[in-house]
């Protein structure tokens, strides 16, 4: 009795001081439980992501750490290796006893973690950044128990947009050109099933690989058959080496790009002249007074804005990862915890905000037994039976000074669009 | 299939070149320098800066010559971009690889060479940043030479290949008509008998390492003229060059030449019968090819 009104005291206490001194609330709890997260913070793309998940942790642990506890996020690099990736999650939930992952980024690293670690280990995984369908497929099967999340849309996402602004322009037949990795095949599957799905023919689908001296055969080959259009999924760096190839050669300047040849690297060693019929897609962050917020707070923190991939996603993952270990409570099991997502992306429950005072709200709200609708820096995630998201899209061209929107597809859209090509 | 032979052809030029001052470093230094291609990017590099420089300092320069992407000034840089790529190839040769060779195994002088590799690919991208840099970012579109079978060529390609034979051409008139030409043969096939018989060892390898670094920097200016110039060219480029050396043997220059043409016509005409997820195997298919049927390449001889 007495150590129960004790412990009381001190998470009264600890409340209050975190309330005070948001930034010694940290050491205000008595306990602290550990999450892991997995991220590439050796590139250079990779760090403001892990900084933004810590950015989340401190957020929380200002009102009071999840389930009673103080969040320690323990952060390891991935070296974007899939091996170095798997061991730091093994030693995170091995050796730190995780029961919630964060991570990683791409594809590639994602998914051995995912069926050699997190799975068999009944830990909960949530990745802010990997968008390969191969996750859907492997939820599909049932493979990955209902333990695994992203808030990155996929790649089927992208893919649609493309097919839409195909079906707009009316261009009858389009080649492909894609990356010879994950990501690149899996969208030269999905965008020629959605092409066909729309009516536009596919007349040749053309792998790229890295660092090839000449790009020239690849580029004859897709020139061969006389398409409309030029469909491109492929990184800036053989991205420019083949399209200057196949602009060179007469090859249509009608092109649509997949969002990683949005870049000024791209625009300029091409040159704009060449690229007035191009349009691109990406998938877009909402037009929400939560993402707003998460741009002002993100600011206020960092100083800076958060253009770089995957921050406001990162930010989202910890978030509703942390969510859900307060929705799950204490010495809740990994499979608790993704059980409990559901509680907190209730698109019927109360909503609540993405910040300090946010994750107070949906403490009081989940322990009186409540359901809360996240809003975050990804509007309002909600996640379907595989984990998946969905995302608002936009299409965009390029411009004298980088790329402007021409047009913008609400998550309704983009989400109405994909069922039509189903 | 006549395009992608064409096509082949062209890329065959750029890695002769490369394969030409590989296979004579190879054969009188008697290691696998796999540094080589990184001259390529040295010289590719060395280039776009002196373009810069004369097209600054004399506008006029800046005129392209006829149908080509190619300017005078460009033209300029090559020559300088040879003298200073053959130079640093020199000074590698002094501060790194003689050193070694004094001291070390032969093996030693590859990790050697691993090592030169890295460093050269990471400073360049230091100083130059990692995107591609091009000398002309406007586009020479290509020839229509038919319409059916389409058949496409850029006036660049066809520059570059007559340069390229050129040059080859010229480095067969020495190595085959002057006196350096005999003592370089002679330091080939035995340092020790050519060091006898009055040749200046040192000054053949110096010549070596100029005549490879100069021929390495035009094939690296011919490839970024083709395509782009970028930190990690060498990386790309160098198992290419090394199938065309070790295909037409080790030491033969012709060899070299010839070993250049066949990876590059194999590697466009796969795409004919592979799909293009697999064409960058097929250097390393026809190095073991042309090893299991003539073990020291097409014009190689067994050595002593």
């Amino acid at each position: 009795m007495n150590m129960t009104l004790q412990r009381h005291l001190v998470r009264g206490i600890g409340a209050v001081f975190g309330l005070m001194v948001i930034a010694g609330a940290a050491h205000a709890q008595e306990c602290t439980t550990k999450i892991g997260t997995v991220l590439p913070t050796s590139v250079d793309w990779g760090r403001p992501i892990a900084e933004t998940a810590q950015f989340a942790v401190d957020q929380v642990n200002a009102a009071g750490g999840a389930a009673g506890c103080t969040i320690e996020m323990v952060l390891r690099d991935t070296q974007v290796d899939p091996k170095v990736g798997v061991d730091a999650a093994k030693a995170l939930v091995d050796l730190e006893g995780v029961k919630v992952l964060l991570g990683a980024v791409s594809s590639g690293v994602s998914m051995p973690i995912l069926t050699s670690v997190t799975v068999p280990g009944g830990v909960m995984q949530m990745s802010c950044c990997s968008s390969s369908t191969a996750f859907t497929n492997l939820a599909e099967e049932g493979k990955t128990e209902g333990l695994w999340f992203r808030t990155f849309a996929t790649t089927a996402v992208q893919s649609a947009m493309g097919a839409k602004v195909a079906q707009d322009k009316g261009y009858g037949s389009v080649a492909i050109l894609y990356k010879n990795d994950d990501w690149g095949q899996d969208m030269a599957r999905l965008i020629a099933a959605d092409f066909e799905a729309v009516g536009v023919a596919v007349t040749a689908s053309v792998a790229i690989n890295d660092g090839q001296p000449s790009y020239r055969a690849e580029v004859t080959e897709a020139l061969g058959t006389q398409p409309d259009a030029l469909y491109l999924a492929l990184y800036p760096a053989e991205g420019t080496a083949a399209v200057r190839e196949w602009i060179s050669l007469g090859g249509t300047q009608k092109m649509i790009l997949a969002n990683s040849l949005k870049s000024d690297e791209f625009r300029e060693n091409v040159g704009l002249q060449y690229l007035g019929e191009t349009v691109g897609t990406d998938t877009a962050s909402p037009r929400s007074e939560s993402a707003d917020a998460f741009r002002t707070a993100y600011v206020e923190r960092f100083e800076s804005e958060p253009n770089g991939p995957g921050l406001g996603n990162s930010y989202d993952a910890t978030m509703i990862a942390l969510l859900a270990m307060e929705a799950a409570g204490k010495d809740a099991t990994g499979a608790d915890i993704a059980a409990a997502v559901s509680k907190v992306t209730d698109p019927n429950g109360t909503a609540v905000t993405a910040d300090t005072a946010g994750f107070t709200k949906a403490k009081d709200i989940l322990a009186g037994g409540g359901t809360v609708m996240y809003q975050g820096a990804t509007g309002n995630v909600r996640f379907d039976a595989n984990g998946d998201v969905s995302a608002p899209a936009v299409i965009w061209a390029f411009t004298e000074s980088g790329t402007e929107e021409v047009e913008y597809l609400s998550l309704e859209d983009v989400d109405s669009f994909i069922a039509s090509l189903n | 299939m006549i395009q992608n032979l064409i096509d082949g052809v062209l890329t065959g030029s750029y890695l002769s070149l490369g394969a030409i001052g590989l296979t004579l470093v190879m054969h009188i230094l008697r290691f696998a320098n796999f540094s080589h291609a990184e001259l390529l990017s040295l010289g590719a590099y060395a280039a776009l800066v002196f373009d810069a420089l004369v097209t600054a300092l004399v506008p006029v320069l800046a005129a392209k010559l006829g149908p080509l992407s190619l300017t005078y000034a460009l033209l300029i840089a090559i020559l300088i971009s040879m003298v200073l790529t053959g130079i640093s190839a020199v000074l590698i040769d002094r501060l790194v690889f003689k050193r070694v060779r004094e001291k070390g195994w032969e093996l030693s002088m590859v990790f050697a060479s691993f090592g030169m590799a890295l460093i050269i690919r990471n400073v360049i991208g230091l100083i130059f940043g990692l995107s591609p840099e091009l000398y002309s970012k406007d586009i020479a579109f290509a020839m229509i030479l038919s319409r059916d079978p389409l058949i496409l060529v850029k006036p660049d390609q066809v520059f570059v290949l007559i340069a390229a034979l050129a040059l080859m051409f010229v480095l067969h008139l020495i190595l085959s008509r002057t006196t350096f030409g005999y003592a370089l043969r002679a330091v080939a096939e035995n340092p020790s008998l050519a060091q006898v018989n009055g040749v200046n060892l040192a000054r053949t390898v110096t010549a070596v390492w100029l005549i490879g670094g100069g021929l390495a920097a035009v094939a690296g200016v011919f490839y970024g003229l083709s395509h782009q110039v970028i930190p990690v060219m060498g990386r790309d480029l160098v198992l290419p060059i090394f199938a065309a050396t070790i295909v037409g043997g080790i030491g033969s220059v012709y060899g070299a030449v010839l070993g250049g043409f066949i990876v590059g016509i194999a590697g466009n005409l796969a795409l004919v019968v592979l799909p293009s997820g697999y064409t960058p195997s097929i250097p390393f298919m026809l190095i073991l090819i042309v090893l299991m049927i003539r073990p020291h390449g097409l014009f190689g001889e067994a050595r002593a």
